[in-house]
């Protein structure tokens, strides 16, 4: 048997028992090639079931050792990993008919993914469909995390367990680093401002029992006072000049205070917004370092919300919350401990309504909010019914549906309200009660201390004082719930950002990098095979050498692998095994600003961005003159139309160039591309969607475009592709033929399949168009 | 339906002369299958085989559900292989018990999703949900990141979660599920 090279280890490692029933069938353990672990039982629950390959024959084993099939290798014509519903399926077509061999679940489906294309390979490699042995080359995608062992959601994250809160909160204040001045200024303001709030209450105590009261008490002396602060005042005479001092110190306390409040104000808002801009220039700087694979795996919405939003989150935090939590924090202990200094029997009593204060205001804030959260989603679900049809608006009309339109909007409107209502009725029914809570405090404290007062153990303005403290003791309890909420939103939006920042850039500089910045063009596929995951190859096998200057016209169905191919000689991705080489040098080493520099796109939709069009042909270069820009643009057919237009090329073209028409962007696109200078050139549908005037232009503009480079060109219009000097063709992810237009032809394969019908097609609407003239 | 078979058969006879647009005419009309003319067997190597009556055997059927959320049990897509429809069976139930068994068994290996049926535990670790749960395939314990991106509400009350391997989970009816499930659901939504 024509073994290929037999793979070094197994990738599940065997349990004893299987290994014991192997042997009651009287196949040595060495003659195992490999053995694969499904986590499904061919019962399709949960369980243990083996696939197991050996010199001589393919068998599925129960995790028991029950033997479900035996199929002897040879008779194996094909193998594939078939996708299924929230699972994956291993199909064997052998000589006795099709084999449905092993269930896995979608954790599994890498490796069968490759054992699939192992075996496959390897029956092909017998058959002699394929001229080298397939390489056991299996990488296990290990997206766990090295300490923890937590899976990942994907291979660029850090793992989010080990990102610890603290540690990004630390994170966070690293920003601070180059503000070190100003960040301990602020702290001390904070710190500062706080036991100046502690003043007031405690004046409010003297001016009661020494300046106000003084000629209704009993002892009057200076000696009597509580305090020696109200000795003090209680020596100055007439009492009208002591009233005074004392107010006269109110107000400049009251002033001090607002100073504070205002330095302190500034410095939060003059930290805060440079350590969220230099935050989101970090995170902004990165995400253009990042794999195409990290855009894949993401929505365009979400990486805008990173950059955007949760920087806008983390930010808010930074400047109100932060600091108000500081001031809290402060309060809470800094008035708990005046309050106890005070009178620590009262200051007991007021710890009673804690409890009910923290759990209420916790089980409230809790319920408020996952409430508002259902409302706000079905508000945001009627913007969306109300946004669906508006933009549809045509359609709507043209089918006639107003009413439905307006019976959907009515549903998801009731639903809202209905949501909405709950959410404030709650609210209106639960917060006063948690006041009230937060009351019985107080109305204990005018007991208990009133009884003290009338039986002379505590002075009036004692108990005032106290109720001064009180009321901002109890305030950050009352927070105390959407503040630590606040928070941990606050900490996931950064870790969000962190994220970006820690995954892992488009290419390692690892100092091996190869600088290439003269290449020659030449392009060389060996054995190349690719899929965007791993376990299902887009491109198989594909071998192509192309040299300098020629032109490659990708043929072939769409999903067939065109584009795909160019994605990766644009490098957005590198082959899962084989070779892609730039002129003898793996694409992997080459260093990517200077590839990239030298690659050029004209793509069937091209993107322009918001700025003139003389800024975006002259994207790559922006110092290019205007000389260049010009030549470059006119040689892209497309300097006549830009001075028909009343700005020239100072012509703003808006967001994705909407003031211009299909061909017009397409020929600056060209422009762009032109002036750009490429050595390899790509062409992706750079001609379909325009009318046939202005296709004419381009295929001009594209053939002064094309000389001297290499050329990838797809085209939906095979006789666009006549200028190419060989064509490739791709069939489900394989090149199939290769060769020039009248060498295809000859061989009557699927190119000239493809060429005849849509010669066919073109008939017909030749003939369509002579009929209707 | 009998009538329409009768055409396609004609078409096939007269192979040699017919126009392609009454191909392509043909092939757009729906085939909708008799129950009674279908009978599913095993197959030696374990493949669903379908035989219909007087016309045709296939070694190899599979069958997809057409509605799978709405109406799992009815409006089956059978084929003759991944890409070739053979027609639509739109009430399995009519199929002798036999047949019915063997397509259910065909439905459920392609259908993998497993229902829960009871919640053990929903617990977050930095932003991971660990989840152990009772499903129709046994006790299984999966992570889900991000609850929001990964629970998908079907209206009114059925959601689908996604563990961090792509597998999804679900749970037809959340409101019927006892109370301590419900609660862990409730806990994290």
């Amino acid at each position: 048997m024509s073994t290929a090279e037999t793979p070094t280890g197994t990738l599940d490692a065997l349990p004893n028992l299987l290994e014991e029933t192997l042997q009651s069938l009287n196949i040595p353990t060495g003659q195992i090639r490999f053995a694969v672990q499904s986590d499904i039982n061919a019962s399709g629950s949960y369980g243990e079931e083996w696939f197991v390959l050996t010199e001589a024959a393919i068998f599925t084993v129960t995790g028991e050792g029950e033997v479900l099939h035996y199929i002897p290798y040879e008779s194996v014509l094909g193998i594939r990993a078939e996708v299924v519903v929230d699972a994956g399926l291993l199909v064997l077509e052998t000589e006795e008919g099709t084999v449905d061999l092993i269930q896995y679940s979608n954790g599994c489906a890498a490796k069968f993914g490759f054992v699939a294309r192992f075996i496959g390979d390897e029956v092909e490699f017998r058959n002699d469909k394929r001229d080298e042995a397939p390489i056991w080359d299996y990488k296990p995608e290990d997206h766990s995390c090295k300490s923890c062992g937590l899976l990942l959601p994907d291979e660029f994250s850090p793992c989010p367990a080990c990102t610890k809160k603290h540690k990004v909160m630390l994170r966070i204040l690293s920003y601070i680093k180059p503000y070190r001045g100003r960040a301990i200024l602020f702290t001390l303001f904070i710190i500062a401002g706080t036991l100046i709030l502690l003043v007031p209450p405690y004046f409010s105590r003297i001016l009661i029992d020494d300046i106000l009261r003084l000629n209704e008490l009993a002892d009057a002396a200076p000696e009597a006072s509580e305090t020696r602060l109200g000795a003090l005042f209680r020596g100055i005479q007439p009492v009208a000049i002591a009233l005074s001092v004392a107010v006269g110190t109110l107000l400049s306390i009251q002033l001090i205070q607002t100073i504070f409040s205002v330095i302190q104000g500034r410095l939060a808002a003059w930290l805060t917004f440079r350590i969220a801009a230099n935050i989101r220039a970090h995170v902004y700087k990165h995400l253009h370092n990042l794999s195409i694979r990290f855009f894949d795996k993401r929505t365009t919405g979400t990486v805008i919300s990173h950059i955007t939003e949760d920087s806008e989150r983390l930010q808010d935090f930074m400047l109100e919350g932060l600091s108000f939590l500081a001031v809290q924090i402060f309060l809470f202990f800094g008035i708990g401990g005046m309050l106890f200094w005070m009178n620590w029997k009262l200051a007991c009593l007021i710890l009673i309504p804690i409890p009910i204060l923290v759990f209420g205001a916790g089980w409230f804030w809790k319920k408020v909010r996952s409430l508002w959260h259902r409302a706000w989603r079905r508000r945001s679900k009627l913007f969306d019914v109300v946004n669906d049809s508006v933009s549809g608006i045509r359609v709507v009309r043209a089918f006639g549906q107003q009413r439905g339109e307006v019976s959907r909007f009515g549903a998801a409107n009731t639903d809202a309200r209905d949501y909405e209502t709950h959410a404030e009725l709650i609210w209106a029914t639960y917060y006063p009660p948690l006041m009230f809570a937060i009351q019985l405090g107080t109305l204990i404290i005018w007991y208990a201390g009133g009884l003290d007062v009338l039986a002379g153990a505590m002075s009036l303005g004692t108990l005032i004082a106290f109720h001064g403290y009180l009321g901002m003791f109890y305030q950050p309890l009352r927070y105390v719930s959407p503040l630590i909420n606040w928070a941990s939103r606050s900490m996931t939006a950064a870790e969000r950002l962190f994220e970006v920042i820690d995954s892992q850039p488009e290419q390692l500089d690892d100092g091996n990098l190869k600088a290439m910045p003269n290449i020659s063009g030449e392009v060389k596929f060996h054995n190349m095979t690719f899929g965007y995951d791993s376990h299902k190859p887009v491109l198989r096998d594909i071998n192509l050498h192309v040299q300098p200057g020629e032109m490659i016209g990708l043929v072939g169905h769409s999903g067939a692998g065109k584009s795909t191919l160019i994605n990766l000689i644009c490098r957005f991705y590198t082959p899962d095994s084989g070779q892609l080489e730039i002129d003898g040098e793996d694409i992997k080493q080459i260093d990517l600003n200077d590839l990239r520099q030298q690659i050029g796109v004209v793509l069937q939709d091209p993107y322009l961005f918001s700025g003139t069009i003389a800024e975006n042909i002259a994207y790559a270069h922006p110092d290019a003159s205007m000389e260049d820009i010009i030549t470059a643009a006119k040689a892209a057919n497309a300097h006549e139309f830009i001075v028909k237009f009343p700005d020239g090329y100072d012509t703003e073209v808006g967001e994705r160039g909407g003031s211009l028409s299909g061909g017009e962007r397409q020929r600056i696109s060209i422009a762009r591309a032109i002036l750009h200078n490429p050595r390899i050139l790509i062409l992706d549908e750079a001609t379909s969607s325009v009318d046939v005037e202005t296709e004419k232009k381009i295929q001009q503009a594209i053939d002064r475009l094309v000389q001297n480079r290499t050329t990838f060109a797809i085209a939906h219009r095979l006789s666009t592709l006549r200028n190419a000097d060989r064509l490739f063709v791709l069939e489900k992810g394989k090149g199939v033929e290769c060769g020039s237009h009248e060498e295809l032809m000859a061989q009557e394969g699927i190119y000239y399949k493809l060429v005849e019908t849509q010669r066919e097609a073109a008939n017909v609407r030749a003939a369509a168009q002579a009929v209707e003239r | 339906m009998q009538n329409e078979n009768g055409a396609k058969q004609d078409i096939a006879t007269t192979d040699g002369t017919t126009k392609p647009d009454a191909f392509e005419i043909d092939d757009f009309t729906p085939r909708y299958l008799e129950a009674a003319e279908l009978t599913f067997t095993r197959s030696e190597v374990g493949t669903a085989r379908l035989e219909i009556r007087n016309e045709a055997c296939h070694l190899r059927v599979v069958a997809r559900r057409l509605t799978p959320l709405s109406h799992p049990e009815a409006y089956i897509s059978l084929a003759a292989d991944e890409d070739t429809e053979i027609g639509i069976l739109v009430n399995p139930s009519e199929l002798a018990p036999e047949s019915l068994k063997i397509l259910r068994e065909e439905l459920d290996k392609r259908y993998f999703t497993p229902t829960i049926q009871k919640i053990y535990s929903v617990k977050e670790h930095f932003g991971i949900h660990e989840w152990e749960v009772e499903t129709a395939r046994g006790r299984v314990t999966f992570s889900v990141r991000g609850l929001n991106q990964n629970i998908k509400q079907v209206p009114p009350a059925r959601l689908f979660v996604t563990d961090v391997r792509g597998n999804r989970y679900d749970i037809p009816d959340y409101r019927e599920l006892d109370a301590q499930s419900y609660q862990q659901i409730q806990r994290h939504l």
